[in-house]
């Protein structure tokens, strides 16, 4: 429904009501940066708290500890056997030996000599075993119990039950808190466009009564609205990005064991999409606000 | 016929009658003023014409088509073939007099190139040439309305509809914007004028229909007896 011959005619009119009715602007524009900012902020920090997930759930393993009558070939057998499973991202052996090692270095203290206080290493061969989806953990894990040759195993239980539970609903919620927030600042955006067209009510009036088709009064409020996210928007990714960026130097030399998302292509895609969000939710809070004023 | 109402009756949401089995033909060319006090249901009815209200039952027909079952998406195109004089004058303020009458021009999509020489035609008609590039507020009310007529007439209507257009005005500027009124009728253009003043009905040898609580009282020849 839009031609050139009108594009210039739009484009004017968007500017001039821009700068005609700049406190209403501004207010907009104000709005829009600070739906932008916090819509941002909650993104950033669920992707994070996405990433400090992911790095607890991968770090999940199985321990399946083997009996100690098995011979040599049992023992590559039930390597083979764990790998036959579905879900299996690795598979790793450790020798009674080197699981004394790595429990003396727990200890850390070099001086004392488990194996002098207990009289001889007490622990069994066992498979360290990974699965490709966190989420299977539980499931190999009984299997793996099941298959003969194995003496116990241990994968945390009770413990990755309730983190799983967790990290669900942390996801959920969060999901949960930027549609809040993205519906929010739609109703927030609506309400401030709705004063800018509400100034102008007599001229739509006009305009419908001698017989302007809606989307002709609709594009230059159209045009306006996207001017409007954008500059909003940008302002917002402008000190997202700052704040974010030092928070991201200054922790991770003070607090490095946190995991932050600093690749720059996932963050120039986030702040793209917040631009983009910018931009519809002008449109969209024009849409909304303007129909009311159509209906003449 | 351009106009035809058959047994046209509106109840507003709020339960008030305001007209009651209104029954009415206006002929291309015709004068005519529709007369009643405050209330009888003028403004409803003119309203009808260009579709800001639909009737509760009954029929209209402007120009052989159905307003009542008109689609949205065909409103402007009826509304194209009228012109709208308001009582307020609706000027858009910070615009010129010749902006305000291009204006009509330009929402109905018409050429630059054709815009400048009809504002300047329509303005020498009304009377208002050397004014061009004032603005609505340093004109007198008179002058004002004319430059409501003149941005009425501009898209060249069928049909012309003023609803009080003298409303706001002493007698004798009323009497030059009839004057003015009547001067575009006799150049083809129907015109549908509501008004409560007597006074500027009473000599003028129109077609007068008298509204009383929304149902017409009488449908006559001024200077007849009423
Ligand atoms: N939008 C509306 N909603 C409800 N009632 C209305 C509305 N417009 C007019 N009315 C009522 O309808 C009746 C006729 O009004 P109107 O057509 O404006 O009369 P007039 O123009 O002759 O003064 C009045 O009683 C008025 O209060
Ligand atoms: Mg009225």
């Amino acid at each position: 429904m839009m031609n050139i011959k009108n594009l210039t005619y739009f484009f004017r009119e968007a500017y001039t009501s821009l700068s005609r009715n700049r406190l209403l602007s501004i207010a907009t524009v104000t709005t829009m940066a600070i739906c932008i900012l916090i819509l941002g902020a909650a993104v950033l920090m669920t992707i994070n708290a996405d990433k400090f997930m992911n790095r607890l759930e991968s770090d999940l393993e199985i321990v399946a500890f083997l009996d100690s009558s098995l011979s040599k070939s049992q023992v590559t057998d039930i390597k083979g056997d764990i790998e036959k499973l579905s879900g299996v991202k690795s598979v790793i052996f450790v020798s009674r030996e080197q699981a004394l090692v790595n429990l003396q270095t727990k200890f850390a203290d070099k001086n004392y000599d488990l194996v002098k206080t207990i009289g001889k290493n007490p622990l069994p061969d066992s498979y360290e075993v990974k699965a490709q989806n966190p989420q299977d953990v539980v499931n190999l894990a009984q299997q793996i119990n099941k298959m003969p040759g194995i003496y116990k195993v241990n994968y945390g239980q009770g413990v990755v039950e309730r983190l799983f539970q967790v990290t669900k609903w942390v996801r959920i919620i969060s999901i949960g808190f930027i549609v809040l927030l993205t519906m929010g600042a739609v109703f927030l955006i609506a309400t401030t466009i709705r004063l800018a067209i509400f100034a102008r009510r007599k001229e739509i009036y006009l305009m419908k009564l001698i017989g302007a088709t809606d989307w002709f009064i609709r594009w230059p409020f159209f045009i306006e609205g996207i001017m409007l996210g954008s500059m909003g928007s940008l302002i917002s990714i402008l000190l997202l990005s700052w704040g974010y960026g030092s928070l991201v130097s200054s922790l991770q030399t003070a607090l490095f064991f946190i995991p932050l998302v600093y690749q720059q292509s996932l963050l120039i895609n986030i702040y793209l999409s917040l631009f983009a969000t910018g931009a519809i939710l002008g449109v969209l809070g024009t849409y909304i606000s303007l129909n009311r004023f159509l209906d003449v | 016929m351009l106009v035809q109402f058959y047994n046209v009756s509106k109840v507003y949401p709020n339960g008030v009658k305001a007209l009651n089995d209104i029954s009415l033909k206006v002929d291309r060319g015709e004068f005519i003023f529709l007369m009643g006090s405050s209330g009888a249901g003028k403004s409803t009815l003119v309203k009808m014409l260009f579709r800001e209200e639909v009737p509760t039952r009954g029929q209209i027909f402007v120009a052989s088509r159905s307003i009542v079952r008109m689609k949205r998406s065909e409103v402007p195109q009826l509304r194209r073939n009228m012109g709208i004089v308001f009582q307020d004058f609706k000027l858009l303020e910070n615009k010129t007099i010749a902006e305000n009458i291009a204006f009509a021009m330009k929402v109905v999509g018409s050429k630059s190139k054709d815009i400048r020489p009809r504002v300047t035609e329509v303005i020498q008609m009304v009377g208002l040439k050397g004014k061009e590039n004032s603005f609505p507020g340093q004109l007198s009310g008179g002058e004002q309305q004319r430059v409501g007529i003149a941005r009425a007439i501009v898209n060249r209507p069928l049909l012309l509809i003023a609803d009080e257009p003298s409303g706001n005005l002493d007698m004798d500027t009323a009497r030059d914007i009839m004057d003015l009124l009547y001067d575009i009728n006799r150049k083809g253009t129907t015109v549908v004028m509501a008004t409560h003043a007597w006074e500027l009905v009473k000599n003028a040898r129109k077609r007068v229909v008298t509204l009383e609580a929304g149902r017409i009282l009488s449908d006559i020849y001024s200077p007849e007896s009423l």
